[in-house]
């Protein structure tokens, strides 16, 4: 089976912002590719107005959200660079065990690649007067555009997904038999590239 | 096993029940998310869904199983998934109503299955009635079409062995991609710009001039271009089977938004001058009373209608004007009419079951005991009833007429007891200052009917408020119990929150028309007393200080009700002073929290009332 790869658009958002963005995207992702039985569970997001769709799975959900405090620790140690992070689908070959080895191989038959620019803007003198409602200073009205302009790409990213989910449906494995919401084994890497530049 | 044919046969037939749940799932997927749950709008719900649709052929047994489920309109999204719903491993909600009667789409019919989502805007004064009104403007706002194309004959059925496995290959891929497929369209209906629109009617309590609907037909009508050139459109590759292709697509306007955007409720009205608010002038506390003697400009109806049961506070703060129980505001005269009538109305007791917050309404009580006696101490220096308006009859009568049943003084006295326990009384700083002495029970109590006598009680001497004054305050007969409601309301208000949010406001219908206002203070239009206890809170807040020498403090609308118990009591009544300031110092700052807390004021404004009483019957006699 050949591999499909997905470079997602590139995103450029804040700190604060990483874990939100990538768990929608990841959850999107892994949402088409959990074909067991699952009960939807949706999501809205608190800084966009935007809603993903969750497996239902908790298991899987602690999976991801640990998978994003690793990146974001590492982005942390790695500021305002460009950074990326894989979510692979593989599928489980049990390669006759050499006799120096029982690897197993894995084979990916699919791998996503999100791209994030985080930048690392100054915090901007928020000043906020305690009538803020009614005042908007010009630094509030930049942070709205950008989130603004956030959300749109972030749509724009979830629309990439479903394109490609659509498009490429061949090379996806038969549905393994399982309980539960039985998903494709997976991982999510940072790319080596990336952890080894600083 | 079965001759190969047979198999193919089944997987014929099994294929064709995978589209046809195909179907059915797709149209749960796209409605689940765009039609408001049935249970939690009333207008949106039933008379919203319409289904035209033209049967084609019966669809398979299949279809019937799903159609039965879901049950009614309301089941909302409470059912459990049935079986049914795990089709495609995707287990949803049951959806009620819409599936119901809902010929499925039978894998051989050539027709498509066209959803229209609709953007229903109701005029303001829709029409419950699930009738279709001409009235209301229908947009389509997205369509989705799913079309199974017979585009090749595959050879399917026959052949050997390996067919079947083929075919079960086939089935097993068909499946895993109207799998991915209904996953993907799961998520894009989320995406789409309906889903806010959807979300919001949803979320949101408020009524909305705009609601969703859908119709499932399968006739494309086509757009008018206008229409359509402000579509876009979005199609899911197809799913490719043996026999031919699932095709799904989208056209969706971009700019639902936009015509939907009507975050005006249908109710509430805004009331950008409410008392207290910044945007009102802050010298206008009080409700300009057309009263003459007044002076304030106060036009009654200018007030917010939301208002009105404010005013009503206001009014009987004010004084007097024998609005309560009888029609007439001299005050003399509502001293007699008054008592009985308070007496009626005034159900001795304490706080309204109403909300807890009622440490207003105890304060309310209390100012209205001291009201009370304002119009038969008129003459008297101290008492006054003037106090709401130095020298206005008028506050005098509504003084009286607030505190109803009661308040009359000199019989007052007697009646004060009763009134004592009204709750209503709002806090009104000036009635405390008089109230030595004047405290005659008369907490005005809520029935402050409004009308007229409102109207003119309100204007209170220095402040128009203008805007408390367009309360239509009607009799209620439990005042009280709208008092404390209102006037722990109020205070929150002021403290916590600068818009108004008063629960009294709503009953606009409650009040009595203007008209009856003037004068008849019978009980007719009748403020719902949460709405005159709001009112009369508010109204004591803010008012200004009856007498001049008062004026500094009263007009303290955002304090807290100790607070302003303590401005308003500045005045001079030694005794009484010390005795309603302690009463008020004791009782703290406007606790506002617990019914406790509210009990315990009333118990001080009890104690209050009764010393004010002595002293003014000590006055008088």
């Amino acid at each position: 089976m050949n591999c499909e790869v997905c470079q997602l658009k590139e995103l450029e958002v804040e700190h604060f912002e990483i874990r939100e963005v990538l768990r929608c995207i990841l959850h999107t992702i892994v949402f088409h590719r959990a074909l067991g039985l699952v009960r939807p569970k949706d999501v809205d997001l608190e800084l966009f107005d935007v809603t993903y769709v969750q497996c239902g799975d908790v298991e899987l959900e602690k999976k991801i959200d640990e998978k994003i405090e690793h990146f974001i620790s590492w982005v942390e140690k790695h500021p305002n660079k460009k950074s990326q992070i894989c979510l692979s689908f593989y599928e489980v070959k049990n390669k006759q065990p050499y006799w120096f080895t029982n690897k197993i191989e894995r084979l990916y038959w699919e791998q996503w690649y999100i791209n994030l620019n985080v930048a690392q803007h100054l915090k901007a003198h928020s000043s906020k007067s305690h009538n803020s409602k009614v005042v908007v200073d010009p630094g509030e009205e930049e942070r709205i555009a950008r989130r603004a302009a956030v959300e749109a790409s972030l749509r724009e990213v979830l629309f990439q997904i479903i394109k490609f989910v659509n498009e490429k449906k061949d090379h996806v494995p038969p549905i393994p038999n399982g309980d539960g919401v039985v998903y494709f084994p997976h991982e999510i890497t940072i790319p080596r590239k990336f952890l080894s530049s600083s | 096993m079965a001759p190969s044919h047979n198999h193919s046969h089944s997987d014929a037939a099994k294929m064709e029940q995978i589209i046809t749940e195909f179907y059915t799932k797709s149209l749960h997927i796209i409605l689940e998310s765009r039609t408001p749950y049935v249970s939690s709008r009333n207008f949106s719900g039933e008379q919203i869904m319409s289904m035209s649709m033209s049967m084609s052929s019966p669809s398979s047994s299949s279809s019937s199983a799903s159609a039965s489920a879901s049950a009614s309109a309301s089941a909302a999204s409470s059912v459990r998934p049935r079986p049914r719903d795990k089709w495609f491993n995707l287990a949803l909600r049951g959806y009620p109503g819409a599936m119901e009667n809902l010929d499925l789409w039978h894998h051989s019919n050539p027709e498509p299955m066209v959803v229209d989502v609709v953007l229903v805007q109701r005029p303001l004064d829709w029409d419950p009635t699930p009738n279709f009104s001409p009235t209301r403007e229908e947009i389509v706002i997205e369509r989705w079409v799913l079309q199974y194309d017979h585009t090749r004959k595959v050879k399917d059925n026959h052949s050997s062995g390996s067919s079947r496995r083929s075919s079960n290959t086939t089935l097993h891929t068909l499946y895993k991609k109207s799998m991915l497929l209904l996953r993907s369209l799961y998520l894009t209906v989320r995406l789409l710009p309906a889903y806010k629109v959807f979300r919001d009617l949803n979320s949101s309590a408020q009524l909305r001039t705009f609601s969703l609907a859908y119709h499932v037909s399968s006739v494309i009508e086509p757009f008018p271009r206008s229409a359509e050139a402000e579509m876009q459109r979005f199609g899911f590759t197809p799913v490719e089977t043996s026999v031919g292709r699932l095709c799904l697509s989208v056209l969706y306007r971009s700019s639902v938004l936009d015509l939907s955007s009507d975050p005006t409720p249908l109710t509430p009205q805004v009331i950008p001058d409410y008392v207290g608010s910044p945007l009102a002038e802050p010298l206008k506390r009080f409700p300009s009373l057309p009263v003459a003697g007044l002076g304030n400009h106060g036009s009654p109806s200018s007030l917010p209608f939301s208002r009105r049961h404010s005013w009503s506070f206001d009014l009987y703060r004010a004084s007097s004007p024998s609005v309560s129980f009888s029609p007439s505001p001299t005050h003399s005269e509502s001293n007699a009419s008054i008592s009985n009538p308070a007496s009626r109305r005034f159900p001795p007791t304490s706080l309204p079951p109403h909300p807890p917050g009622t440490s207003i309404a105890h304060k309310n009580t209390t100012s209205f005991d001291e009201y009370c006696p304002s119009p038969t101490f008129s003459p008297s220096p101290s008492p006054s009833p003037p106090i709401y308006i130095p020298g206005t009859h008028l506050s005098k009568d509504l003084l009286r007429s607030e505190s109803a049943p009661v308040n009359i003084p000199t019989t007052r006295l007697s009646n004060l007891p009763a009134l004592s326990n009204k709750q209503y009384l709002p806090p009104s700083p000036p009635i405390k200052s008089t109230s030595s002495g004047t405290l005659r029970t008369d907490k005005f109590a809520g029935p402050i009917q409004t009308g007229a006598a409102v109207e003119q009680l309100f204007s209170l001497g220095k402040d128009d408020n203008r805007k408390y004054f367009g309360t239509k305050i009607s009799s209620n007969d439990s005042p009280r119990i709208s008092f404390s409601r209102s006037s722990s309301r109020s205070l929150q208000d002021d403290f916590d929150d600068p818009e108004f949010d008063c629960p009294f406001d709503v009953d606009d219908d409650d009040m009595t028309d203007p008209g009856s206002r003037p004068g008849s203070f019978d009980q007719k239009g009748h403020i719902s007393q949460d709405a005159a206890v709001g009112d009369l809170v508010r109204m004591l807040k803010k008012a200004p200080p009856l007498c001049p020498e008062f004026s500094s403090s009263v007009n303290v609308p955002q304090a807290s009700g100790s607070e302003i118990w303590s401005s308003s009591i500045q005045e001079p009544r030694p005794a009484a002073q010390d005795a309603v300031s302690a009463s008020v110092t004791s009782s703290g700052l406007v606790r506002l929290k617990t019914t406790a807390d509210a009990l315990e004021e009333l118990q001080g404004y009890r104690e209050m009332k009764k010393l004010l009483l002595k002293q003014g019957s000590k006055s008088y006699t």
